[in-house]
């Protein structure tokens, strides 16, 4: 089994997921996001569910043009991760659908258009909760320890948000190679609300080309 | 040589220590088996414990209520696999007893709380200082956002209290017209959801003018108050709002409400007004100010031809138009739009 590689114009190399890679890799994000939901109901005292519908590699634009409307602002949390491999996650809401989700779970109801220091805190938290079940599950199945970083809350438009990255950058054979994005649409439903959001996962071609390796053991080992 | 590099290790240590103790947070330190190792006195001031109370110990025992919560798992987290955690205030408020002082510690007020739990790996040397083992450890940290929290909740008092006079009438302090106009559209959307009628009242004190000429303009005030006061202790918030449409003009928005029940509360909100018994002298006008009352429901049909606002403007005109022919009729009465005035 091998990930199947297009050009995308004069861009650099975007590696497409086969179906069966897909599939594992949204089962393993699902059971990820699930544990996330979990933690967050026993936060907020109601139920919390969460599923990732789709995954996709995609360039660092590619990626940034998927978030609905690049104008809007975005609200992102941002952690670092190495050791076994090196990666940034990225959980990024809407700004607006992150007030939604703030309010349903700390109940506030003053509507304030942009997120208080109170809300970012608390996104920050939420992100945190989310990025760690789902790096803490993707390191379990690949048998990987890793660190990571605090969370760090920014506001911006998604394109900004995904450009702050530092993975990539100097890295590669072409010393500043465009990252792979790998990214997760997430559904957070809470209190009869769904929310849409995404995780981006900023990966190196070494952490990629470690990635396919380990999608591959793991299907061979359903096989 | 071994001697001074001795003492400059004892040095540093020294310092690390001394730097922690000063730190205006409070920090702790975690083994793998959640003991604690390093406790530092921002600790001490504000939890009631000193150091020697809680180095050693299980921090779970020490602070048993959060045992199976989440900074817990936060810190089995951070031990485990190695990944940093935050407590926000937000959702957690205070979730350790912190006291900024002893006067918040009897008056129960515990201080708010940001946390965050890092992980972090440490040197071991060996035995004979050859061998070197990593240990885990994980570093709490707790923040004082009292100042912060404290403001935000000011900000949202403020808020709301702005929110509040930007909905409603300075007079009468029931809703302005403003709120009128966004609860017509909502409503209207709401109907047109479920298919459920909608009615509004629009009511008018009769000879209004004529009381004011009479009386003067803080006697009209007070009519106004009492009318609106008498009108709002009838309806049942929040389905039936009553708002000041403008000078003596009051409108009531009926959410699944249909004609006959609206015909019969107006009836009501009339009498009431009627049995108050204000006494009104002004010549052509009867002995009491009374108030005359247009209904009008919205109806599917209206939809077809009208727009979104067009239906809102649309239901308002047909509920004028019933006043209208409530007052032609003699006023103290009540008229439905499309139907003969009913008496008083």
């Amino acid at each position: 089994m091998s990930i199947c590689v297009t050009r995308t114009g004069e861009a650099a190399a975007v590696p497409v997921l086969s179906a069966l890679q897909h599939d594992a890799l949204a089962e393993i994000f699902n059971i990820g996001v699930g544990q996330a939901a979990s933690a967050l109901s026993d936060i907020v005292g109601d139920e919390v569910t969460m599923s990732v519908p789709s995954i996709r590699l995609l360039d660092r634009a590619g990626a940034g043009a998927l978030l609905a409307n690049n104008q809007a602002r975005v609200c992102g949390v941002r952690q670092q991760y190495d050791g076994g491999f090196r990666a940034e996650a990225i959980v990024m809401f809407d700004e607006d659908k992150s007030l939604d989700i703030v309010r349903l779970m700390v109940g506030d109801a003053v509507p304030f258009e942009e997120l208080t220091e109170m809300e970012q805190e608390a996104m920050g938290e939420i992100g945190n909760i989310v990025l760690n079940s789902c790096v803490g599950t993707l390191a379990d199945l690949f048998e990987q320890e890793l660190r990571g970083s605090l969370p760090v809350v920014q506001i911006a438009s998604g394109a900004a948000i995904l450009g702050a990255s530092t993975i990539g950058i100097g890295d590669g054979a072409d010393g500043d190679a465009n990252p792979i994005v790998l990214m997760l649409q997430i559904d957070l439903a809470l209190a009869a609300h769904c929310i849409h959001g995404y995780i981006a996962f900023l990966l190196d071609m070494g952490a990629l080309g470690d990635l396919r390796a380990l999608v591959d053991i793991y299907l061979a080992r359903l096989a | 040589m071994k001697h001074a590099g001795y003492a400059e290790a004892a040095a540093a240590a020294a310092l690390l220590a001394g730097a922690f103790e000063a730190l205006d947070v409070g920090a702790v330190v975690l083994d793998q088996a959640r003991r604690v190792l390093l406790w530092n006195s921002w600790m001490s001031r504000h939890s009631g414990y000193a150091a020697a109370d809680a180095l050693g110990g299980d921090f779970f025992a020490l602070f048993h209520e959060q045992a199976g919560r989440r900074l817990e798992a936060a810190v089995r987290q951070a031990l485990r696999d190695n990944f940093p955690a935050v407590l926000s205030h937000s959702l957690h408020k205070a979730p350790l007893p912190l006291f900024a002082d002893r006067a918040a510690r009897d008056g129960g007020c515990r201080m708010r709380q940001a946390i965050a739990v890092t992980p972090f790996e440490v040197g071991i040397a060996g035995s004979g200082g050859a061998a070197a083992s990593v240990g885990r450890r994980c570093l709490i940290q707790v923040n004082d956002v009292s100042a912060a929290a404290l403001r935000e909740k000011l900000l949202r008092t403020h808020a709301l209290a702005l929110r509040e006079q930007s909905i409603s009438d300075g007079l009468t302090g029931i809703a302005n017209r403003r709120h009128f106009d966004a609860a017509i559209d909502k409503e209207l959307r709401r109907a047109r959801r479920s298919g459920r009628p909608l009615s509004m009242l629009m009511i008018d004190i009769d000879h209004f003018k004529a009381y004011n000429d009479q009386y003067g303009h803080q006697r009209g005030d007070d009519i106004l108050i009492r009318v609106a006061a008498t009108l709002a202790a009838r309806l049942r918030r929040p389905l039936e709002l009553l708002a000041r449409y403008g000078g003596e003009e009051f409108a009531v928005v009926l959410a699944e409400t249909a004609p006959p029940q609206a015909l019969q509360l107006a009836q009501a909100l009339r009498q009431l007004v009627a049995q108050l018994a204000i006494p009104h002298g002004a010549a052509g006008a009867g002995a009491h100010v009374t108030v005359s009352i247009g209904v009008a429901t919205w109806r599917p049909l209206l939809l077809q031809t009208a727009g979104e606002q067009g239906d809102a403007a649309a239901l308002i005109g047909a509920a004028d138009r019933a006043l209208y022919a409530a007052k032609r009729a003699g006023r103290d009465r009540v008229a439905c739009d499309g139907q003969a005035v009913s008496p008083p």
